[in-house]
């Protein structure tokens, strides 16, 4: 790592007003941030630390409008917390609980596995230039080593979105809170993602100084649930091939609402409503879901070397969709 | 040149980085505590700083950059060598320490931030001349090959019996997940956990 100097704010506002400056960084826990900074594929002259806020940014509490999730609050805590106990938020303690390992889990917060850079190795290598945040010409992995890639959504930059965390607050509908300048504004969490992600644009949409503060998982009717599960190529430390998260509210065996997401297989996590369209009013059966999944990947663009994603990715919907109605 | 590799540890690796970590810090500026300004927050800037961490139950003063891992403080200036630098990204577990009571990769933690917090390392496992069950166990069953995983591993099975006095094995093969051994003795791992679950058992009795 290069020399940088070590905020400690006081304040969010204060936090808000260093994370502006050019050459300023935001951490949470730094685990990516540490990575990235060893890898030299930043240099920030700045570090500012959110750790001193952790008192109020780090708790799970439920609010009787549902559940409020703090940006600090680790996977470990998500994983096992009883906020979060009910079937409803299972999706969310399944993919906190098994996101890289258990020494990764008890520092790495809810907002920094959200925000965390995508997992491209061209874009995380230092020695080359692509065409992710302007640095050079082109998308090394459309025409190079592209297996770990998109298969969906993407348009000059195929990288994926790696977070466990995102696909299941997005199938339980969540919200995000930020602080900017002393204001708060709160925001459904599907907005915190670019509509078109373009290589050149960040993948998130915060402002420079804007602070992701929490999550808001929305209050769940009786007979809701939710559940995410993911293929990945080793059992421990490693990131979803694909991933899908689902939320279901059933009454009298017929399913009346349901949601479905996708992870590791676009540039940002997938929302696929008319996947999830076709379940409502059915009951839960596998031809059903075996429909349900050739929906979520219908127009699917396999890359030279992902063409297993789709393949894959349905299989993980099918058990996904059996998990959250069994 | 025998000689001197001979003598002792006169000169050793160790004592080189040890020697070269200190005239580094030397020839920076040593910034005794971190600026606070009455307008903006406390910050800490590049170069040497005189921080407190808490080590093993004994405080330590000690002095760190802005970008000195926890594991490098440990290892190069509180000569804490059990944690061990294997992949210094958070993939191998070897470096595992406790903070605040949780397992944590320690070469993913800036020193700065691991001010305040309780620190436990594989050395303040045991009391002096009585070695902690699980010591005991994974010697007694050659739970180890090269060795450099074994501290991590120690230190990610403490937690599994601290949390639960009688895990099943699948209970400790999640606990030890984020632990590489590449001589594969993740089984007799597995064996010394269950050994000094029973051990420890046995003590309360």
């Amino acid at each position: 790592m290069r020399p940088f100097s070590y905020i400690v704010p006081r304040t969010l506002s204060e936090a808000s007003i260093a994370a502006k400056k050019p050459g300023a960084l935001l951490k949470a826990a730094g685990i990516d941030v540490v990575d990235r900074m060893k890898e030299r594929k930043h240099d920030a002259t700045e570090l500012v630390s959110l750790l001193p806020l952790k008192d109020r940014l780090a708790t799970i509490a439920s609010d009787g409008l549902g559940v409020r999730i703090g940006a600090l609050a680790t996977l470990a805590q998500i994983a096992d917390s009883k906020d979060l106990a009910n079937a409803a938020f299972a999706a969310l303690r399944e993919s906190a609980g098994i996101a890289a390992t258990p020494q990764v889990r008890n520092r790495a917060t809810a907002a920094g596995n959200v925000l965390q850079l995508a997992r491209c190795w061209y874009l995380r290598s230092s020695d080359l230039q692509c065409l992710h945040g302007r640095d050079g010409t082109s998308c090394l992995a459309m025409v190079g080593d592209n297996r770990y890639h998109s298969v969906l959504g993407y348009l000059d930059c195929v990288r994926v979105h790696p977070s466990n965390l995102a696909p299941a607050l997005l199938a339980l509908g969540c919200d995000y809170s930020t602080e900017l300048a002393g204001k708060t504004t709160r925001r459904p969490l599907r907005d915190l993602f670019p509509t078109e992600p373009k290589a050149e644009a960040d993948e998130h949409t915060l402002l420079p100084g804007e602070i992701l503060t929490a999550f808001h998982v929305p209050p769940q009717p009786m007979g809701a649930r939710s559940a995410y599960r993911e293929s990945r190529e080793k059992l421990s430390f490693d990131w979803a091939t694909t991933a899908a998260a689902a939320r279901v509210v059933i009454e009298g065996g017929v399913i009346k609402e349901a949601s479905l997401v996708l992870g590791a297989v676009a540039p940002v996590p997938l929302d696929r409503p008319d996947a999830a369209k076709m379940l409502v009013g059915e009951k839960p059966s596998d031809e059903l879901f075996v429909r349900a999944a050739q929906r979520a990947f219908v127009d699917a663009r396999p890359l030279s070397h992902n063409g297993y994603k789709p393949q894959v990715g349905m299989a993980v919907v099918r058990e996904v969709l059996h998990a959250v109605t069994r | 040149m025998t000689k001197d590799l001979h003598d002792g540890g006169a000169f050793s690796r160790r004592s080189f980085l040890k020697g070269a970590s200190a005239a580094a810090v030397g020839s920076a500026a040593l910034h005794a505590n971190a600026d606070a300004h009455q307008d903006g927050p406390k910050s800490y800037a590049q170069g040497a700083h005189a921080i407190a961490l808490t080590v093993n139950g004994k405080e330590h003063r000690l002095q760190v950059e802005t970008r000195t891992t926890l594991l490098d403080a440990l290892r190069d200036t509180l000569d804490l060598t059990g944690a061990k630098k294997g992949c210094d990204r958070g993939a191998c577990g070897g470096c595992t320490v406790h903070v605040d009571g949780l397992p944590v990769n320690a070469c993913l933690m800036l020193a700065l931030d691991a001010q305040a917090t309780q620190i436990t390392t594989v050395e303040g496992i045991g009391r002096p001349g009585h070695d902690h069950p699980l010591v005991l166990e994974f010697a007694r069953c050659d739970a180890m090959q090269c060795g450099v995983c074994t501290p991590g591993m120690v230190m990610s099975s403490l937690h599994c019996l601290q949390t639960n006095a009688n895990p099943d094995r699948a209970s400790v093969q999640r606990a030890i997940s984020g632990n590489i051994c590449r001589c594969g003795t993740y089984g007799r791992i597995c064996e010394a956990v269950a050994g000094a679950a029973k051990r420890m058992q046995g003590e309360k009795r």
